[in-house]
């Protein structure tokens, strides 16, 4: 890397002190990274080199590990079940992704202009993002349960009867992906409050001056000026989806008949019910390195969308 | 006026929605055995008791209340501090391989967390940290890169201006850090620490995976002993949630005015 695209990044101003920063920085620079970066290799990067070593021995947890190159891998290329989870995996985040984001960012709008209570608003919607997951997972339990649940009570009210949620292959999935919807949307909310009270008014007075509509400023304007906040958001949100387990495991526990059984649902059962670390390892891999891609598309999506600098 | 009108309506809808769970936590915790099955889910039980509680305040739950609080103040701590130093590097100084390392970071995050606590594990057993502390916290107290990456987006939205006066005065990177940047990132610091204090405070996996005394165990994973025990008790347990939701959402609201602030211009201004 050359000091000259580094340069560029942080804007003009930065030839008058070249000299002395290309110098001086460096040293406290490292000294500043190294902390974080030990608790990364140690907990972090260590791990996956091992589960990366792990993914090339068959381990049964009571035998000892025997090295068997790429069998792992070409098992996983048979495998049904897990393109199954993959499938189950990439339409849970397709359900939640777009609901999610919209919603946030149209609550986010709403809340940046004068409204009464907005504090009192904008601290309602974040409050289940403070769930703790294992009570989340009871109360939304009960709240689908098909004959005492509030939702099917509620359903029953207006004379329509409720599918059993959470045991019908059906609603299962959007049963488990409206929970993350709920949960997330006021988190995201606040990311995309952020974003837009930092860009300058007078960009959108000037629009309006030339005439623009409502509709123009907004994919004109604010949605390009929020493209830090969208790069954020997206990135931490897809692969957050991506690794769900914990509502699926105490909602619906992967069932029913495999509908909810996502790749990270997948993994842990393959680890800690068949003890089949080995394999597990290969499938944890193989989750990996779809996250890495998918967020790479996005890093190059959003790269050449954007005035900001982003590498 | 009609347009307001739907605005407000949209509201409360939302702002209904994200309570209603909550508020079945409240009315069950504050209901008998016998006027849970009585009554409708989101109808209070009269009159309530507080006898759910008294029953977890009296036993072992105080204790792992403050078991808690303790990994969440230190955890908390160490992110604020050593991911604020890494964020400002990444951002805003120029060292060789930052680019690589800094998607090191990224690539980390991408890591299933499932998967990692199986080789977390077997080196934390190595290092005969199981059911200390140092083994609760060591994972996370260096900082996490989602925070690093948090800081880093905020950092780069702040003007390079701000840094030359005082670099030209020949401040070096620490004096321009705690002196120019960290004045400028209270709101920032504020998002962190919420999001921090919060997923501290309701982790499980690794708690679960790595505790197993009374003196390490924390509230999240004594709720989840509470629903493995015989017959499901749902008040003492939404008691239980109850007690261990106050404390976030009175951080939350304490807290609040200092995420969503402006943050680019009140710097300038």
């Amino acid at each position: 890397m050359t000091s000259h695209t580094a340069e560029r990044s942080l804007g003009t101003d930065v030839q008058v002190a070249k000299g002395r920063r290309r110098r001086g920085s460096g040293w406290h620079a490292y000294l500043f990274v190294v902390p974080s970066l030990f608790g990364v290799v140690a907990f972090l990067l260590l791990p996956m080199v091992i589960v990366l070593v792990l993914s090339l021995f068959d381990w049964q947890l009571l035998s000892d590990p025997t090295f068997v190159g790429l069998d792992n891998y070409r098992r996983l290329a048979g495998d049904g079940q897990t393109w199954h989870s993959l499938g189950v995996t990439i339409a849970y985040v397709l359900l939640c992704i777009p609901l999610q984001t919209v919603l946030a960012l149209s609550l986010a709008m709403l809340l940046n202009q004068r409204v009464k209570g907005v504090r009192f608003y904008r601290s309602l919607f974040v409050v289940p993002w403070m769930a703790t997951p294992i009570v989340l997972a009871l109360i939304w339990g009960w709240i689908f349960d098909p004959r005492d649940g509030a939702i099917n009570s509620a359903l029953a009210l207006v004379g329509v009867t409720g599918p059993d949620w959470l045991s019908d292959p059906t609603w299962a999935l959007p049963a488990v992906a409206l929970v993350s919807v709920w949960q997330y949307t006021g988190y995201n909310m606040l990311f995309f409050l952020a974003g837009l009270q930092g860009i300058p008014k007078e960009l959108h007075d000037a629009a309006e001056t030339d005439g623009a509509t409502p509709a123009q400023r907004f994919w004109r304007v604010t949605l390009p000026l929020l493209n830090p906040t969208m790069f954020f958001v997206s990135v931490t949100n897809l692969i957050g989806s991506f690794q769900v387990f914990d509502t699926v495991y105490a909602m619906t526990d992967g069932g029913p008949s495999h509908t909810t059984e996502v790749i990270n649902f997948r993994i842990f059962q393959t680890a800690f019910k068949e003890f089949d670390f080995g394999y597990a390892a290969t499938l944890s891999t193989l989750l990996f390195l779809i996250i890495f891609l998918v967020t790479m598309a996005q890093v190059r999506f959003f790269g050449k969308r954007t005035t900001y600098d982003l590498s | 006026m009609a347009k307001r009108i739907l605005l407000y309506a949209v509201l409360a809808v939302g702002a209904f929605v994200s309570v209603f769970p909550y508020l079945l936590v409240v009315l069950t915790a504050f209901k008998t055995q016998a006027q849970l099955s009585g009554t409708a889910p989101w109808l209070p039980g009269l009159p309530p008791t507080a006898d759910n509680l008294a029953k977890m305040l009296a036993g072992d739950f105080p204790r792992y209340l403050l078991n808690t609080a303790g990994m969440t103040a230190l955890l908390t701590a160490g992110q604020l501090v050593f991911t604020t130093f890494a964020a400002y590097a990444f951002a805003r100084l120029r060292f060789r391989g930052r680019d690589v390392l800094f998607w090191l970071f990224v690539a980390t995050m991408m890591v299933p967390s499932a998967v990692t606590m199986i080789p977390l594990f077997l080196i934390m057993r190595e290092l005969e940290l199981i059911n200390t502390w140092y083994g609760l916290l060591a994972p996370y107290v260096l900082g996490t890169p989602y925070g690093i990456f948090l800081m880093r987006q905020f950092f780069k939205t702040l003007p390079a201006g701000l840094e030359e006066a005082a670099r030209i005065d020949g401040a070096g990177p620490l004096t321009v850090l705690v002196r120019v940047m960290l004045p400028l990132c209270r709101p920032a610091l504020g998002t962190l620490a919420i999001i921090t204090v919060i997923s501290s405070w309701n982790s499980f996996l690794w708690p679960l995976i790595i505790t197993s005394s009374d003196d390490t165990k924390v509230i999240t994973v004594a709720i989840a002993t509470l629903k493995q025990g015989i017959g499901v008790d749902y008040n003492l347990m939404m008691a239980g949630s109850l007690i261990a939701l106050v404390p976030m959402v009175a951080v939350f609201v304490f807290f609040q005015k200092h995420i969503v602030r402006s943050v680019v211009l009140s710097g300038l201004k």
